[in-house]
Order: C-alpha cells, then sequence, then structure tokens
C-alpha cells in the first residue's frame, strides 16, 4: 500500500516537471524567438553600464571638489556606484517581473487557450509554475548579464563579493515575489489590460505607498523613546497614535532590504544604515558598532517568500477548470448571454 | 449501459439556471454521436462536464471507464477535446503546435517527431508544417485544432460544434475526416446546429432540449419509435384547378394528415407513414392519374425529428422517457 502511495506520488512529482518542462518549453520558444530578446537585452546593458559610469563620475566630481573627501575615497566612489546600481536593477526587477507575468494566465483566457491547456493531464500547479519560472527566467537573465557590470564596483573597493551576493539575493527573491504578484493577479482579472494596470497600481503600493504611510505614521505619532514598545512621552499630531508603525510594513518594499544591504558595506553608522534604524524603530542598533549587519533584510526575504508561496496556491485554485475554493472577484449577476449553454 | 461514454443523472446548474437537468448519455465505442439542440439545450455544458472541465452539481460520467469526477486526470489521458471557440497561440509555428501538447502528455521526443508527422497528413497541413498558427485559414487552424486533440491517440473526442464558421469545402473536408477518424477506431461525440450534416455523419444522436435527452439512438429508430411524419412537397402538371384537385384528393389518403397548396403551385402533406407507405402513396397518386412531376421530403429527417421533438407544445412534444430508444 505504502509502495502504491510511493509510486504514484513519484509519478505526480514526474507529470508535475513534465508539464513544468512543456510549458516552459513553450513559453521560452516564444519569448526567445527572433531579435526582439537580444535588442531588451543590449538595451538593458547598455543602461545599466551606462548608469554606472554616470555615478562614477559624479561621485569622483563630488570627491575632487572636496565634499565628502576621505581618506578612503575609492571606496566611496565603489559603494555609491554599488548604492545607485542595485537600486537601478531593484526598479527594473519590480517593473519587469511582474509586467512578464501580468498576461501569463489572462492571455490564455483571452485567447480561449486556456481549455485546450486545462484538458491535458498537465497539474494547475505545473501551468502556474511553468509560465512564472519561464517569465522570472528571462528576468534572471538580465539579472545575470548585469554581473559584470555590477562586478566593476570591486575594482573601487568598499564592497566585498557577500555584499554582491546578498544584493542579487533579494533581487532574485523580488522578482519571485512579484512575478507571483502578476501572475496572480493575472489569473485573477479575465483582461490582460487590467491586469497590467493593477500590476502596476500594487508595485506602487507597495513601494511608494507603504514608504509614505511608514513617513507619515512616523510623523504624526508622538515623540518617544527608542524602543518600540515604549509609549509616547510628547502628544503627536494624531492623540491616539502612540505607537510607530511596525518594520512589517515595510517587508514587502525591496528598496529598504537593499538599503540594508548597503549598510553591511558601511561603518553602521553611515545614511543606509540610519534608514534601516528607523524602519526597524531602532532595535537593533548597537551603541558601540551602531546597527546590526543582516538583520533586517533576511526577514523582508522570508516575507516575500511566504508571499509568493501563497501567491502561487491562489493562483492554481484560479487556474484549475474544478477548483475546490471560490475565489474571485464580485460580478455582477447577469442573464445567461445568446448561444449554448 | 456499457457504452465507452456513459453519464448517469448529470445535473448542472449556473446560479438559478438550469444548464443539464438529470441527462443520461450511453455511447458505444466506435460510434459518431451526435448531440442535437437548440441554443441553450445544454450541449455544450454536457461536453464540458464530459471534457473535466466543468464539475456536475450531481450525476456522474465516465469515460472508457474513468469517472469525471473522481478521475479527471485519467479521463484527460483517453480524451480529446474541441471546444466550440478556441483559439491559438501567437508566435508559434504549426509544428510547434503540436510539439507543446505532446509534451504536455509526456511523449517522448522521437514519438514526438514521428506522430507531428502523420497527424499534420491525415489532417492535410503537411505542407504547413513551418507556417505560423495565426496565418492559418479558419479551416485550417480547426484541423489542427483537432490534430492536437489527437496527439496522445485518444479513444474518444469530444468536439463542440465542430464546423462552426467553416466554408462549405472545409466542412466536407472535415467531415470526411471524421469518417476517417471513426475508420481508426475512435468513438466521436459531436455537437452541431447543421442537422443535416450530422445526419450524414453520425451512427447515433441524441436531441437535448432544456437540458435533458428527449430522444436518443439511431435517427432511423426515433423516427420508426415516435412515428414521427414526413413532409413531403408534391408538384403536379397542370393548371390552378389541377393543383387544387391534387391537394383535394391527397387530403383524404391514409396516413396524411395534412394537405395545403403553396404558393408556387406545390402541394405539401404532412404524411405519417414509413418509406413504403410514402411509395404506395405516390403509385396511387400516378395511377389515380395526377400527373406526378416532383415528389420530394421537405426537410431531412434530423430536422423533421428535431422540430418534432423540440416542439414546445407538451401535446406533440413526446415525453423524455417515451422517446428513449437503445441505439
Amino acid at each position: 500500500m505504502t509502495t502504491f502511495t510511493g509510486s504514484r506520488r513519484l509519478r505526480s512529482l514526474r507529470d508535475v516537471g513534465t508539464g513544468i518542462a512543456a510549458v516552459g518549453v513553450k513559453e521560452l520558444r516564444g519569448r526567445m524567438r527572433g531579435r526582439r530578446a537580444f535588442v531588451v537585452l543590449t538595451i538593458h546593458l547598455l543602461l545599466v553600464a551606462g548608469f554606472a559610469w554616470m555615478v562614477e563620475g559624479l561621485a569622483e566630481r563630488t570627491i575632487s571638489s572636496g565634499f565628502g573627501g576621505s581618506f578612503s575615497a575609492s571606496a566611496d566612489i565603489g559603494r555609491q556606484m554599488f548604492t545607485a546600481l542595485l537600486a537601478l536593477l531593484t526598479l527594473i526587477v519590480l517593473v519587469l517581473a511582474p509586467a512578464s507575468t501580468a498576461g501569463a494566465i489572462s492571455l490564455e483566457r483571452e485567447k480561449q487557450t486556456l481549455d485546450l491547456l486545462t484538458t491535458t493531464p498537465i497539474s494547475s500547479l505545473a501551468i502556474v509554475l511553468g509560465k512564472l519560472l519561464s517569465a522570472l527566467s528571462w528576468v534572471f537573465l538580465l539579472l545575470l548579464a548585469s554581473i559584470p557590470v555590477t562586478a566593476l564596483v570591486f575594482t573601487f573597493g568598499g564592497v566585498g563579493p557577500d555584499d554582491m551576493i546578498k544584493g542579487y539575493l533579494v533581487l532574485v527573491v523580488t522578482a519571485l515575489a512579484y512575478g507571483s504578484i502578476g501572475l496572480f493577479v493575472s489569473a485573477l482579472v479575465k483582461r490582460t489590460q487590467a491586469a497590467t494596470v493593477i500590476n502596476l497600481v500594487t508595485v506602487i503600493a507597495l513601494t511608494a505607498g507603504t514608504t509614505f504611510i511608514f513617513v507619515f505614521w512616523v510623523a504624526m505619532t508622538g515623540s518617544s523613546g527608542v524602543l518600540p514598545d515604549q509609549p509616547t512621552r510628547d502628544a503627536g499630531p494624531i492623540d491616539g497614535l502612540t505607537h510607530r508603525p511596525a518594520e512589517a510594513l515595510m517587508w514587502l518594499n525591496p528598496f529598504v532590504a537593499q538599503v540594508d544591504v548597503i549598510c553591511g558595506t558601511d561603518t553602521g553608522f553611515g545614511a543606509s544604515c540610519q534608514v534601516v534604524s528607523g524602519v526597524t524603530n531602532g532595535v537593533t542598533v548597537d551603541q558601540q558598532f551602531g546597527i546590526a549587519r543582516d538583520s533586517y533584510w533576511p526577514r523582508s526575504l522570508a516575507a516575500m517568500g511566504v508571499l509568493s508561496i501563497v501567491l502561487i496556491v491562489l493562483s492554481v485554485q484560479l487556474v484549475a477548470p474544478t477548483r475546490r475554493w471560490r475565489i474571485g472577484l464580485p460580478r455582477p449577476r447577469r442573464r445567461r448571454a445568446g448561444g449554448d449553454a | 449501459m456499457t457504452g465507452i461514454v456513459r453519464a448517469t443523472g448529470l445535473v448542472k446548474r449556473y446560479d438559478r439556471t438550469l444548464a443539464v437537468g438529470g441527462l443520461d448519455l450511453d455511447v458505444a465505442e466506435g460510434e459518431i454521436f451526435g448531440l442535437v439542440g437548440p441554443n441553450g439545450a445544454g450541449k455544450t455544458t454536457t461536453l464540458r462536464i464530459l471534457a473535466t472541465l466543468l464539475v456536475p452539481d450531481s450525476g456522474d460520467a465516465e469515460i472508457a471507464g474513468a469517472s469525471v469526477r473522481r478521475n479527471p486526470n485519467d479521463v484527460r489521458r483517453v480524451l480529446g477535446f474541441m471546444p466550440d471557440s478556441f483559439g491559438v497561440y501567437d508566435d508559434m509555428k504549426v509544428w510547434e503546435y503540436l510539439d507543446f501538447f505532446a509534451r504536455c502528455y509526456g511523449i517522448n521526443a522521437e514519438r514526438r517527431r514521428r506522430m507531428i508527422g502523420d497527424l499534420l497528413e491525415l489532417v492535410d497541413l503537411g505542407p504547413k508544417r513551418d507556417t505560423y498558427v495565426q496565418g492559418l485559414s479558419r479551416g485550417m487552424q480547426q484541423r489542427l485544432c483537432l490534430a492536437h486533440a489527437l496527439v496522445h491517440d485518444p479513444a474518444v473526442l469530444l468536439l463542440d460544434e465542430p464546423a462552426s464558421g467553416l466554408d462549405p469545402r472545409a466542412r466536407v473536408e472535415l467531415r470526411e475526416l471524421l469518417r476517417e477518424l471513426r475508420s481508426l477506431g475512435k468513438t466521436i461525440l459531436v455537437s452541431s446546429h447543421i442537422l443535416p450534416e450530422l445526419e450524414e455523419l453520425c451512427t447515433s444522436v441524441a436531441i437535448i432540449d432544456r437540458g435533458q435527452v428527449l430522444a436518443h439512438g439511431r435517427v432511423a429508430d426515433i423516427e420508426r419509435r415516435l412515428r414521427v411524419g414526413a413532409v413531403f412537397r408534391i408538384r403536379v402538371l397542370g393548371e390552378h384547378e389541377a393543383h387544387e384537385a391534387a391537394r383535394a384528393w391527397f387530403a383524404v389518403q391514409p396516413d396524411v394528415v395534412t394537405a395545403d397548396l403553396l404558393e408556387d403551385g406545390q402541394v405539401e402533406i404532412g404524411f405519417h407513414g414509413d418509406d413504403d407507405g410514402s411509395a404506395q402513396l405516390l403509385a396511387t397518386a400516378v395511377g389515380a392519374g395526377l400527373r406526378v412531376a416532383t415528389f420530394s421530403r421537405a426537410a431531412s429527417d434530423l430536422e423533421e425529428l428535431f422540430l418534432q421533438v423540440t416542439a414546445p407544445d407538451p401535446v406533440t412534444a413526446p415525453h423524455p422517457v417515451a422517446a428513449e430508444v437503445p441505439a
């Protein structure tokens, strides 16, 4: 009995693998056909390299003009380039990851191909994962191509290989989380155009929106001690608001996670560390060494990972033709349209 | 029931609308089985339940012994489905389209290569192998969609309105293709509005209305069982008086229920007899001195059956159970 169940599980697992491969090959054939993919890749690299060059030039001019000059000028340039490149790459991921999955399911519905796909033995999980991984593989390819440009910061110093690995890890998990958001929205709404707009709004809400709410909340809170649970001593503009917002509000904002990674290249008292300290309510601040390293971004990545898993499960439910759970946008009731039942 | 496709008491509701209300089906292996019914009769819902795209509210269906409720994945392995409205992927060549679906069934590379060539030959798309799918005509896309349903060599094919939107030539080609598939041992369930085509093609039909099977079996058997009459049009040579005399003569013949004179001078009669009876009637008319130039059916058997069986008048419409005819 156990062997039977085991072999059945093995078969299911193999079927999921076959399905992911089938969908992945089909999607990648479409994406990589012709010159389009290579043109986009070239433009991406030119943009990243040009941006790095620009930042290096600006940093050099600033330091040589006497502002911010220090005994470690080269390392400062390296850190500034690293910061700028991580910000740019995060922005690219935030735009491309949800955009590349926005039509994954809704386009299948629009083109009336989803029925053809769901009557094959490949599972909804395979369809969802195949779509997600093929869309993300394109984003990952862009990230991979940018590594040599980002590695230029090593010639200036100030940034270690471990910092770069952490930065790219945040980028990869960000792509996974925001790609999953795009996929979920695509499975939820029927039109790709609507899915694209919802994705854009979601990205803005989770980055600029959360930042605005956090800053606004802090500004409206009465001044208090450093500790988050400590009640306010002076009343703020809003009387009832006595506690600062929890750092969890910013977990899905990858820019803050990247700031924490950049803080790792700093002394612990620099601007990036101040930002992270503000977000974490100073919990990890040490009087002697500044902020504790690598404390915030792993929590942010874990939150994005959990979000990805939840959204993938929900997307599978939405794609399955005979799903058990009923989730979807509320629709106005209407009479059955003409045509056959 | 011993058929390869069996449905028992299928019920499906959309909100408060009953799409399928206790439908039973039994389709024997190797048949081309037609689902006939007006718009909203429940044909598409029935086919979508059989294709595992919908779960019935109650009842169950089995395809090659696998339940659509309990083992949908097993059903999908023995089933090829071509929906009413289907799309094609952009940026995909004809061979890639079939290759993708073959991969979905886990078919290995060697078999895929051989099978794609064979299928393209079968549906007459061999020369279009490297053409982009969106560049094919509607008829060719229809044939390609049919080919996609055959990549895993299924025992049963479900085709929902396969001839809709096709020109006459493409319809004839599709009909020939379905006959060829039947000769290969496939069982085919096909729904259509084009009744004369179904009549030519199908070995059995089920007439569906309001989600129920009203009549089920071979066309000739249903006709015999229901004693559904035929409508004949007779052209008699002569002037108006001769036509009127002919109408009066036909009106009093046995098995003739109605006799009308049409504007073009033809006499239209409702006849309740069988083929022997109609031959006898014609011989008697000629023997009685009527100069009969043409004597022909006004509509196909299936059309007459369909109109009779789905008539809104409860007196003329047969009871669903009473109309059941074993295939």
